[in-house]
């Protein structure tokens, strides 16, 4: 998500910012992605950042319906610069919890972190995918996709919650001749085993 | 201008049959005839009944308070947008960009029948305002964005662009 850290003036800021000319977080009415942002807030914003509040408030006097709110459209906010610190339990639940009830398939999930880096020649990523069964065939699937300049490394099964598993396969990729956009793409073309796709961590060497 | 307002207000109440409208003096004052009662006069009179006919009181707001300050803006709108002259129009402005600083609807956190008719009256002013000055009433730009953007709300009024990236920040970066 693209606040910074919710938890210092900063992130309030740049939200109270962001706020200033927008009812919602995400569209003209309330979403997922509010209750995303709601909960990562550990109390109301200072009065000097009257926007901020005026969202705030206007969010908890929902209180019960906030379970209803649409689910959220997009993974990331424009033009606001990515960290992953607002990444907390609630969210991840909330988007695990709205995968499982629309599709009872393995999910996998790459999470993109756009970084600067982009001009790296190499660069090492690291994806996170979650998948209930048939993990193996998945593997299959994910190991089978080649493409110059990309080489597959280790994978391992991590546990989320729920009884789901994600698929963490790792991959050393060129930045010149493999973008994380194809690779994306290449993996959900798979779409019986996969739904979707998020890179986890993305570092250069 | 009160009856397109009136077949839009329809339109968004989903109500099947759209009335006959006449206007009555100067002001062009719309009329409902009705086949029951009298005539009904005036905006807000016939904007209430429509809403009742619908079924969607809850467009006029839920608690007393809330249907207290419904009728209040519904007021505002005929004395001080419809009769005010130009001059006028900055007063207004300022006074619904501090009054929306801290809330999102004109109710406060429910959208009702005030922000439609404030929505009708708003928009001549709203589209000759320069972008400078849509940046100074911050609030109320917001506000007519949000509302412009409601579905079933926008009619017979063209859209107004509003920036999304603001131009005089009034700080440097």
């Amino acid at each position: 998500m693209g606040f910074g850290d919710l938890r210092s003036s900063s992130g309030l800021k740049v939200l109270n910012e962001f706020l200033t000319e927008r009812s919602y977080v995400e569209g003209f009415v309330p979403s997922q992605a509010d209750v995303a942002v709601f909960d990562a807030l550990s109390a109301a914003p200072p009065a000097d950042l009257c926007h901020a509040l005026r969202w705030y408030n206007h969010i908890k006097s929902y209180s019960s319906q906030k379970s209803s709110f649409s689910p959220r459209l997009y993974h990331k906010f424009p033009n606001m610069q990515f960290s992953s610190s607002i990444t907390s339990p609630n969210i991840r639940e909330l988007r695990i919890l709205f995968m499982l009830f629309q599709e009872d398939e393995e999910a996998t999930r790459i999470k993109e972190e756009r970084l600067a880096a982009y001009a790296a020649k190499k660069s090492k990523t690291a994806v996170i995918a979650k998948s209930s069964i048939l993990l193996d065939k998945m593997e299959e699937c994910v190991r089978s996709i080649v493409m110059d300049g990309l080489v597959w490394g280790q994978s391992k099964l991590v546990p989320v919650g729920y009884g789901i598993k994600k698929l963490q396969i790792n991959c050393v990729v060129e930045d010149d001749k493999v973008g994380t956009d194809i690779l994306e793409e290449q993996i959900t073309a798979f779409e019986d085993l996969v739904q979707s796709v998020d890179v986890a961590a993305f570092n250069k060497i | 201008m009160a009856i397109r307002e009136l077949s839009s207000l329809e339109k968004y109440l989903g109500l099947k049959k759209p009335n006959k409208y006449t206007t009555q003096g100067d002001r062009k004052v719309p009329v409902l005839q009705n086949n029951n009662g009298p005539p009904l006069v005036g905006l807000v009179t016939v904007a209430c009944h429509l809403v009742k006919e619908s079924k969607r009181a809850e467009l006029l707001g839920s608690s007393a308070e809330s249907r207290a300050v419904v009728q209040q803006w519904l007021e505002y709108r005929v004395t001080k947008l419809d009769g005010g002259s130009k001059e006028d129009v900055r007063t207004i402005l300022k006074e619904l960009n501090t009054y929306l600083e801290d809330k999102v609807y004109l109710a406060g956190n429910q959208f009702t029948l005030a922000d439609i008719i404030l929505y009708y009256g708003t928009h001549s002013l709203i589209v000759d305002l320069s972008v400078q000055e849509r940046e100074q009433f911050l609030n109320v730009t917001r506000w007519f964005d949000h509302i412009q953007h409601m579905p079933g709300v926008r009619h017979h009024l063209p859209p107004v662009a509003v920036l999304r990236n603001r131009i005089y920040t009034g700080r440097h970066h």
